[in-house]
């Protein structure tokens, strides 16, 4: 088995080959760009302006160390269910765009026609992984641009706010890898995929959740982060120790 | 002469227990075109894995243009050695010609020769999903011969083709085959048998025969094919104390020792118990004699 190269002129052409045709599958153009769009921009744009616009007062137990003395509905947006929304689309964009590249190319056994070809089983799932990533960053990063504005133009929250939800955005979509690479070997089909990606969203949400109740102001974020990327990070490690990519073409 | 590819006692246990390669040592001569056959499961298949560096053995080494697979200067091996996988699956939103020239930067060459080797300038903008069988192995064949392998590895070429397109293939692997090392993988004997010089057949992970087709075929026991007009049983019935007898269609088979000593005598011997043998030809083991005597 070969090196991880990351950068070697074959995982680059894979790469341009991946972008290629994910950007011309429809199914995967809507779930890379419906899904984000709504988690990061549409769902939490309502919420913010609804809350913004209500100014309500929340009732939030003070025995919730995250969020005592938070009674302002718009900062509970901020604190507590914005983070989730950029969890949700960090982690699962890239991970639901796997399910179209990796599974489908086993399912329907054209990985045959790459594996024929000089290139090692890790350049083709780096390739894919990469793409899928690359793809998820550049549409989520202009979404969470708006979602920024929104957030400096309608709130109290200043720039560290934004670059604190940044970080976790970027956490998310670094752990993402591990779970994508995890989906691929595991599921072999899309049924399977798409189970596996929705059973990974429960604990998401709620470790998630957990850790914006419990870590107080930006900390959370902070801590959130490091979370994910040892979510990831797991992940990975589990997919490469104990599955390895010869499951991949098994 | 020096090895194209060569297994030393390579086995391969895969995760879940199964054994597909127990312990097999073979070769393969640079120059030379080798066909490697087997049942189902007999680990055809898994030998191409391991040269594609896709699976690791579990022990041994497998070499490949006298570099270990996976090693220091493996890549540049790969490099020159074109694969045609087994049955793949087709893209429907690459055409024949995006393929081609991913192939072509891969192995950092242009896909003209190749594309006119096996006739798909008129083809190329098709998506892969919309060509014919035919044509889709046509497209993979180019991939392998994109830049002029010295060695060919070929899983199943025509498995799963209509009776014309394996014919068209086939074919062009005659053509492509010559004055390249090469290994075919095939369920295909009479294919196997036009294309190849030697051969290696496998059973359970097993090598159990190995060796130059002619050199097999002289080592076989020969065989007379005789027919009458009152049917295979009734020859049998006569020929029991001569050889083994089977029945073949109209006629039997049996083996004798020489058969032009053989046949005037057993005639004799037939038409005189008044049987009207009407065929009486020394039959040529062919490699499914040899292989179905293999794995019995």
């Amino acid at each position: 088995m070969s090196s991880f190269r990351p950068l070697h002129r074959s995982v680059r052409l894979l790469f341009r080959k991946e972008v290629r045709q994910f950007l011309r599958s429809r199914q995967a153009v809507l779930t890379g760009l419906l899904l984000p769009a709504m988690v990061m921009v549409v769902a939490p744009g309502v919420q913010l302006l609804s809350a913004n616009s209500a100014r309500a007062r929340s009732n939030i137990p003070a025995v919730v160390p995250g969020l005592s003395g938070i009674n302002d509905v718009a900062n509970i947006f901020l604190y507590f269910t914005f983070p989730l929304f950029v969890v949700l689309a960090g982690l699962m964009t890239p991970s639901l765009a796997a399910v179209h590249t990796v599974i489908s190319e086993r399912e329907r056994r054209s990985i045959e026609l790459l594996v024929a070809l000089p290139v090692s089983v890790t350049d083709i799932v780096t390739a894919k992984l990469g793409a899928n990533l690359a793809v998820s960053a550049v549409t989520l990063a202009p979404l969470f641009a708006v979602d920024a504005a929104l957030i400096l133009l309608v709130t109290t929250a200043g720039p560290l706010f934004v670059m604190a939800a940044f970080l976790v955005l970027l956490s998310a979509l670094t752990a993402s890898i591990g779970v994508s690479l995890l989906l691929a070997l595991v599921a072999r089909d899309f049924r399977t995929a798409n189970n596996l990606n929705g059973a990974f969203v429960l604990p998401t949400i709620i470790v998630t959740g957990l850790c914006v109740a419990l870590v107080p102001g930006l900390w959370r974020f902070l801590v959130l982060a490091v979370l994910l990327l040892a979510m990831g990070g797991a992940a990975l490690w589990i997919a490469l120790r104990w599955l390895t990519f010869e499951r991949y073409l098994s | 002469m020096p090895t194209a590819i060569a297994f030393q006692s390579v086995t391969k246990r895969y995760r879940n227990g199964k054994v597909a390669l127990n312990s097999v040592s073979w070769s393969v001569e640079v120059g030379s075109r080798v066909c490697l056959l087997g049942p189902n499961g007999a680990g055809k298949s898994t030998s191409i894995r391991l040269l594609e560096g896709a699976l690791a053995p579990t022990a041994g080494s497998v070499g490949l243009l006298g570099v270990a697979v996976g090693g220091r200067g493996y890549d540049e091996a790969r490099l020159r050695t074109g694969i045609v996988p087994q049955g793949p699956g087709m893209y429907p939103d690459l055409t024949a010609a995006e393929y081609l020239q991913l192939a072509a930067d891969l192995y950092g060459v242009s896909t003209e020769r190749a594309v006119h080797t096996v006739g798909l300038r008129e083809y190329l903008h098709l998506r892969m999903a919309e060509l014919s069988g035919g044509f889709q192995r046509r497209v993979v064949l180019a991939a392998a011969l994109i830049a002029e392998p010295e060695l060919l590895l070929l899983d199943e070429p025509t498995v799963g083709l209509d009776p014309k397109a394996s014919h068209d293939v086939h074919q062009y692997l005659t053509a492509v085959m010559q004055g390249r090392t090469c290994l075919l993988c095939t369920h295909n004997l009479a294919e196997a048998e036009a294309l190849c010089d030697q051969v290696i057949i496998l059973q359970e992970g097993r090598v159990i025969v190995s060796g130059r087709l002619d050199e097999l075929r002289r080592g076989a026991r020969p065989r007379l094919r005789l027919a009458a007009r009152q049917g295979p049983e009734a020859l049998r019935a006569r020929l029991d104390q001569v050889g083994p007898v089977h029945v073949d269609g109209t006629g039997v088979l049996v083996e004798v020792a020489d058969p032009t000593t053989a046949a005037p005598m057993l005639l004799r011997r037939l038409l005189d118990a008044g049987l009207d043998v009407y065929e009486c030809t020394p039959v040529r083991a062919t490699l499914e004699d040899l292989f179905l005597e293999a794995v019995r």
